[in-house]
């Protein structure tokens, strides 16, 4: 299913589902707070029912910026934030009141009392990416569409878990990077233009790669809920680097280690990856091929598309994004882009109401991760690899194959 | 064109995995010998020996199985948790049968169930399925919910009757994963016992039954067994059931139809 054409379409047997947000307003207004007209729905701003109800998931660095910009939306309405520091929730959720200028939005530990609650529509997620397959499949069997911050899968297997939950319930499962469209438009348009001719192959040049942690335990500091921050990742000791949101990809923060990230390979390459194979058009397809290369002690990799399109890692003396084509004038083709208004934040409200499929459709973004996946496997492993796409199983290679997941710590399943 | 290209790429690139295929031996040894007192805060460069082992040894079965032995002895003889942790994540990528053993002691135990797991997991032989599925019933809570998982990520069919069981049991969580392995597991076998247990499942397990049902529904579908995936799917028809699993089930009645 994951690996053949399919156009974004409208899906069907869904609805939007609830409107007991009325409800929940009309007791607001005893409360002795005053509502801005805005947010009862005038001067021509979205009346309540009319709104996305939505609540946040991990609302550190990323998911404050998801959640600015989704708060500055006429047609969302929070009621719920979630965070594993105290602190941090609390912030949020004042933010938002603030806002609204009443007390309805309540702040969680536990992203499950969100899900169980049958009056939001959408949440966005901006937690650690060991924690996005989880939070994505538990959002989909409740009913609930998502906005999933980038890269959206720790492992291969967490994919296609991801795309088939969305596809079960009919959900709207928007992947997270705003750069994929928004930063390589020189280079998409050249190729979907035609500029270019046959499109041979496309470099991208990215990293670093993500390290193990063994830092020292220090003190878990108050309001800060340390085993669920861990969740389904190995237990380890508090240390302020392990878990820092910090966008540094350098052993400072828990993008660089392996039980939370792919390091810069999938961190930045969520961006790159996601940009070279929209510019070469195989955002609905798998690699089937990972080759590894080692000249001289240069490791660089590459990987080869259904169609013969390859796609290369760190290619010695070609720049990021550099696109190798036949350079005489091919055929042009639409550009998609996002709908609605507001960039990839409007793109995914639109289509929570439209129930079309978003511009970064889980779909889509699941193969950008599944490529970095590809390279950090082949690179770990130092050699080339067979990727069966149908059985998401790599090719008489029982080793690799153990790499394609991990065991999660309990309770936590997927 | 491409394809001349790629066939130059793999021949360099077997050249080149040929050409890495050496260890150092002493330094390997230095390596298993600073796990003795390794711990959180210790230099994780120190253990790159074994790393790097790892690879070069890919294809000598008698250099991995010499490196296997001498990681599970490193386990068995009594090593820090941080130790413990290491050893678990090699013997992830080159565990055997031969490691089973060693891996299976922690199973018990709070602190260490789960890196022996993230190991166990994923080791392809038999054996580390008997493993965790042996300790299955000596365990409760969280341990249990988490060997239910391991044993559902390996579609593990011989646990079909034990899950069926832990359906009803007194554990909500017990009961939700053992409903999702089953579901995972996705045989005619383990929709019976899902089908069986959802026409007597108590209301806060609806949900769970009924997505387990559409998981194994469509892994049915999948292996062409459409008239049982479409009796699962009539199933989750019924008044008693929450209404995104009957829209789910009816859309997966769509797709069951239009398969040949």
């Amino acid at each position: 299913m994951a690996n053949q054409k399919s156009k974004p379409t409208k899906d069907p047997g869904t609805s939007l589902g609830r409107r007991t947000f009325l409800k929940a307003a009309a007791g607001a207004v005893a409360l002795p707070y005053f509502i801005p007209a805005s947010a009862l729905g005038k001067d021509g701003n979205t009346a309540p029912s009319s709104r996305i109800v939505m609540a946040g998931i991990g609302i550190g660095n990323m998911g404050g910026g998801d959640q600015g910009a989704f708060l500055g939306r006429g047609d969302v309405q929070y009621v719920a934030m979630c965070d594993v520091k105290k602190n941090v929730c609390d912030g949020s959720v004042n933010r938002i009141n603030q806002k609204y200028g009443n007390n309805d939005c309540k702040g969680y530990n536990d992203f499950r009392e969100i899900m169980a609650r049958d009056d939001i529509d959408a949440v966005h997620c901006a937690t650690p990416d060991h924690w996005h397959a989880i939070i994505v499949i538990e959002a989909c069997r409740n009913g609930k569409d998502i906005y999933c911050q980038k890269p959206e899968t720790r492992t291969l297997r967490e994919g296609r878990l991801m795309i088939e939950a969305a596809r079960r319930y009919g959900r709207v499962v928007s992947g997270g990077s705003q750069r994929v469209l928004e930063d390589y438009r020189g280079t998409v348009n050249a190729c979907w233009n035609g500029d270019k001719g046959i499109v041979k192959s496309i470099n991208v040049n990215v990293g670093p790669f993500p390290m193990d942690c063994n830092l020292k335990g220090e003190p878990v500091p108050d309001g800060f809920d340390w085993d669920r921050w861990l969740g389904p990742a190995p237990w380890a000791p508090y240390h302020p680097y392990r878990c820092s949101g910090s966008y540094n990809i350098n052993g400072t923060s828990w993008r660089s280690f392996k039980d939370y990230s792919g390091g810069g390979m999938t961190d930045w390459g969520a961006h790159h990856f996601g940009g070279a194979t929209f510019a070469i058009d195989v955002r609905e397809l798998e690699p089937e091929e990972v080759i590894f290369h080692n000249e001289n002690g240069k490791k660089f990799a590459t990987c080869r598309y259904p169609n013969g399109k390859l796609l290369h890692h760190n290619y010695p003396g070609r720049g990021n994004l550099d696109v190798e084509g036949t350079n005489e004038k091919g055929p042009s083709k639409p550009v998609p882009g996002y709908a609605g208004s507001g960039g990839i934040y409007g793109d995914f409200i639109d289509c929570v109401k439209t129930r079309r499929r978003p511009f970064r459709d889980i779909e889509f973004a699941v193969h950008t991760a599944t490529v970095c996946h590809l390279f950090l496997i082949a690179y770990e492993l130092e050699r080339s690899l067979k990727w069966d796409t149908a059985k998401q199983q790599f090719v008489d290679d029982d080793e690799a194959n153990r790499l394609v997941d991990y065991g999660r710590r309990e309770p936590w399943v997927l | 064109m491409i394809s001349k290209e790629i066939t130059e790429m793999t021949l360099a690139a077997g050249a080149a995995a040929v050409a890495a295929a050496e260890t150092d031996s002493a330094a390997v040894n230095k390596a298993l010998e600073t796990l003795k007192t390794y711990d959180w805060g210790a230099d994780r460069n120190t253990l790159n020996p074994i790393d790097e082992a790892i690879i070069a040894t890919h294809g000598d079965a008698a250099a991995r199985k010499a490196l296997e032995k001498s990681l599970v002895a490193a386990l068995a003889a009594g090593i820090s948790r941080s130790a413990q942790d290491y050893v678990c994540r090699k013997l992830r990528v080159v565990g055997t049968a031969q490691s089973v053993e060693a891996l299976a002691a922690l199973l018990a135990d709070e602190t260490t169930s789960h890196i022996a797991r993230y190991a166990l997991e994923r080791i392809p032989d038999e054996k580390a399925l008997d493993a965790i599925r042996d300790a299955l019933p000596k365990v409760s809570g969280k341990l249990k919910v988490g060997m239910i998982g391991s044993l559902g990520t390996r579609r593990d069919e011989k646990s079909i009757m034990a899950f069926s069981k832990l359906l009803g049991d007194s554990d909500i969580q017990v009961a939700k994963t053992a409903a999702q392995s089953l579901g995972l597991i996705g045989t005619s076998a383990a929709a019976k016992e899902l089908s069986k247990f959802a026409k007597k499942a108590p209301a806060n397990m609806k949900m769970p039954i009924g997505d387990a049902c559409l998981v194994c529904a469509e892994q049915l579908l999948a292996k062409g067994k459409k008239s049982e995936a479409v009796a699962l799917y009539k199933e989750l028809q019924g008044d008693d059931q929450p209404k995104r699993i009957k829209v789910a089930a009816m859309k997966g009645m769509l797709t069951a139809a239009t398969e040949r």
